[in-house]
């Protein structure tokens, strides 16, 4: 009796229509497609841009359904540079989605970064590395990246610069962003906390004349608070998030990294 | 047999790194908006990616590409007005408020995007390749109706692949005046005076249709173009953010501002009494 | 018994077939084990209740209570393990009033399973059922389709193989209360660190033939780091259309009001488990 139990309650059984044990794939496709290529690794990434920095986190957890893979897993990556350790690199890419893609994306992208230097003998622009990084996504328009990719680093003015993707290659330039599982969570807290949605200058005003909060660029130890806040928070509400927070700030000296531990259950 | 045997006793490694085109690819400098595209290694590509992204059709579906909303243009006497909201969706989730949705492709040729974000950014940022050679070959600036063709041409040569995208060509020549078009994935190709795209293309047409009239000055087109988007953000989930307004003129197009709605839906209600659905007061 | 209406099962089915998809229920992803010792049964359970991905409590309870010396763990959805466990509760305290005896442990798995069986596996309810009774000690599990198990340690829920690991790599036979205490934490931390359906704190329930103890929250390994910020907005931050002011005697017209002592204090009825 004991052999038909399978840990997990059973999936797909009519008692269990409610199903909420995470599936590699969802389910419905499989019986038209037995082409299956992607797995959701979970786990969230956020970046936001400063005055004269930009600041790139990500939780180092990777999922597969209700199982950890490894406790340390890094979604942020450094881009261009010299040698394989990335020397001197100034831009910094963090996907988080299907981690084969986000790292053979990571691959491409530095490939080319590294191969300009060496064509041109200039460091290539955040912008330029932008545009050229959703050229390499929208090449898969019809195979995707499985991946939510966010790029940053400081543009020609020095000022902190923040690209955001989606799997096939729209971009923008953003104050911040968060991607991936907790998305959802992060998101309405850095609109709120960042550029100051939905508050309001109190006194300016009596009902319609209340004045918006202006929102102005943040300095970056309240940047850092914030990214904190906002991890330490998600992990308490997502299951694929957690272990540990690996954060990336570029300043004009170059990128700081740094890894603090995140809870583990 | 023997060829079966070959195929599965090839060394391990033979499969690593790029390939030789792989490894041109990436040597090449210019970032070419290149025609050639991946593809997943199955029969049926196509039924395989509307599987994967197509949220219409399976809500479940893996990856959710970001789709654009309500945008509109009109002719008239002074130009043309090109006016969009700024929301992109994915599924249900409201992925920015803030996307440019009119594109820039030269100084007096304006696009509009509907359907696929990246869809229509890559497009017509080819699209804008394809005129700056025109101008370079033929030494004179390229036409609407030929820029609207090498767009519709396209499109139509990737029909059924799974594009995602309505979008407008407004711009004014010496040869042609103002001129408007509309493209879209099917291939459609339409020229005509106003048209209103995207999933609140209802709700702009009703205020749109009401008021226009060829002979409108530019300050009530601006308003009227800008009135469209503010009633489509108000009654269309999938549309929202700011409203993003151009003219376009003889001499080239001119930004009238990116402006968040919700004062601008405020204003209209209580300084011109528009609204009344929309209560303030209590009970 | 009540029983359950049905009237919507044809609607739901014709919806779900068009892609409506259907309301998600809070399942306790759960890590729930039990362990035999020489005088007593220990259950113990992890606190992370779960719907989808998102956790939907930190700190739930999921041991269950059916009779002052019989206890139940329960995953699965958590509404059917709520409500079984109840049900059989109520008749076991009926059958032994009837009877004038203890409820036997046999008993009440019996009732579950039979319960169980005859809504084959609708009711998600995954149990892990121990107690002390005039005839011993025992322990078993239920599944949510009516088979039954009768073990000296048991797992379940989705933490079960994180659990069952540690259990097979240190159960050994005549352990005593505190070794089986120590043990059955131990598996549940398994699984709490180790299964992403479980998580936060560790409850344990020691039952001997004399006494119950309930350790509710025994070992508390993922406390919540501070806020390195304030997030307390000033008063006025957010925009107001219109206000309306109701005084207190027009309130009372409606409902009875009571003073407060001073203003420092607030009326609480129950209160509520919160981040500071």
């Amino acid at each position: 009796m004991a052999a038909i139990f399978s840990g997990a309650p059973p999936q797909g059984g009519p008692g269990y229509s409610f199903n909420q044990t995470p599936r590699t794939a969802p389910s419905g496709l499989r019986q038209h497609h037995g082409f299956y290529p992607y797995t959701d690794n979970g786990g969230s990434t956020l970046g936001i841009s400063g005055a004269d920095f930009t600041i790139l986190a990500g939780d180092t957890r990777s999922t597969s359904g209700y199982n950890i893979n490894t406790r340390y897993a890094p979604k942020l990556f450094k881009i261009g540079g010299e040698g394989p350790d990335n020397k001197n690199a100034r831009i910094v890419l963090s996907v988080v989605g299907f981690a084969a893609d986000g790292d053979a994306l990571k691959e491409r992208l530095d490939t080319i970064v590294k191969m300009y230097k060496y064509q041109h003998g200039k460091e290539m622009s955040v912008a330029a590395c932008a545009q050229r990084l959703s050229h390499i996504l929208y090449n898969k328009r019809f195979f995707p990246y499985y991946v939510h990719a966010i790029l940053g680093g400081l543009d020609e003015e020095g000022r902190g610069a923040l690209y955001s993707y989606d799997p096939v290659g729209s971009y923008e330039r953003e104050q911040c962003r968060a991607a991936g599982a907790a998305a959802s969570l992060i998101m309405p807290f850095l609109d709120n906390q960042v550029n100051f949605k939905n508050q309001y200058e109190p006194g300016s005003g009596t009902g319609h004349d209340l004045q918006a909060k202006v929102a102005a660029p943040l300095p970056r130890d309240t940047v850092e608070e914030l990214v904190r806040d906002a991890f330490t928070s998600a992990v308490e509400r997502h299951i694929e998030v957690g272990d540990g927070l690996q954060m990336m700030i570029i300043t004009r000296d170059g990128i700081q990294e740094t890894l603090t531990p995140l809870k583990q259950d | 047999m023997d060829s079966l045997v070959a195929q599965y006793s090839r060394p391990a490694h033979a499969d690593e790194g790029q390939s030789p085109e792989e490894q041109l690819e990436l040597l090449q400098v210019t970032p070419e908006l290149s025609l050639k595209f991946a593809l997943p290694p199955v029969s049926q590509s196509s039924s395989w990616l509307r599987a994967m992204t197509d949220d219409y059709s399976n809500p479940n579906c893996p990856i959710k590409i970001a789709h654009g909303t309500t945008t509109l243009a009109f002719r008239f006497q002074g130009g043309i007005i090109v006016a969009t909201d700024s929301r992109a969706t994915a599924g249900n989730w409201i992925a920015s408020q803030t996307v440019k949705k009119v594109i820039e492709i030269n100084n007096c040729l304006l696009g509009t995007m509907a359907g696929g974000a990246a869809d229509c950014q890559y497009w017509l940022a080819y699209l804008g390749m394809q005129c700056r050679l025109h101008e370079l070959r033929h030494k004179r600036r390229i036409s609407v109706a030929a820029a609207s063709k090498i767009l519709a041409n396209l499109v139509y040569s990737y029909k059924g692949m799974g594009l995602s995208m309505g979008t407008m060509c407004a711009g004014v020549t010496p040869q042609e005046g103002p001129a408007l078009y509309y493209i879209d994935s099917d291939g459609t190709r339409l020229a005509g005076n106003l048209f209103c795209v995207g999933s609140g293309q209802t709700f702009a047409y009703g205020v749109l249709d009401a008021q226009y009239k060829y002979d409108l000055t530019d300050e009530e087109a601006l308003e009227l173009g800008r009135r469209s988007i503010l009633a489509a953000t108000h009654r269309d989930a999938y549309s929202g953010g700011f409203i993003n307004l151009y003219h376009v003129k003889e001499d080239g197009w001119v930004k009238h501002g990116f402006n968040d709605t919700n004062p601008i839906f405020w204003e209209t209600k209580l300084n011109k009494g528009e609204f009344s659905n929309v209560t303030a007061e209590m009970e | 018994m009540g029983g359950f209406d049905f009237s919507n099962h044809n609607r739901n089915a014709a919806l779900h077939a068009q892609g409506v998809p259907l309301p998600k229920a809070t399942s306790t992803g759960t890590t729930i084990v039990g362990c035999m010792f020489d005088g007593g049964v220990v259950i113990a359970a992890d606190t992370r209740a779960t719907s989808g991905p998102i956790v939907a409590d930190k700190n739930c309870e999921k041991l269950h209570y059916i009779a002052p010396q019989i206890w139940c763990a329960g995953a699965g959805t958590a509404a059917d393990t709520e409500f079984t466990t109840a049900i059989i509760s109520s008749n076991l305290e009926l059958h032994a009033l009837s009877t004038g005896r203890k409820p036997r442990v046999v008993t009440c798995m019996t009732m579950l399973k039979q319960h169980l069986f005859r809504h084959q596996g609708y009711i998600g309810a995954y149990l892990v059922v121990a107690g002390v009774d005039p005839t011993g000690c025992h322990l078993f599990t239920v599944h949510a389709h009516g088979s039954t198990d009768k073990l000296p340690y048991v797992t379940m829920g989705s933490g079960s193989l994180a659990a069952m690991s540690v259990f097979e790599t240190q159960w050994r036979p005549q352990l005593d209360k505190d070794a089986a205490v120590e043990l059955c934490s131990q598996a549940i931390l398994a699984g709490i660190f180790n299964d992403l359906g479980s998580g936060s704190n560790v409850d344990v329930a020691v039952i001997t033939a004399d006494k119950t103890t309930l350790m509710r929250n025994y070992i508390t390994p993922n406390q919540r780091v501070p806020k390195q910020r304030n997030y307390k907005f000033p008063k006025g931050t957010t925009a107001v259309l219109n206000e309306k002011i109701i005084t207190k005697e027009d309130i009372s017209k409606y409902v009875t009001v009571h003073e407060l002592e001073d203003d420092s204090k607030t009326a609480t009825a129950e209160v509520m488990d919160v981040d500071q």
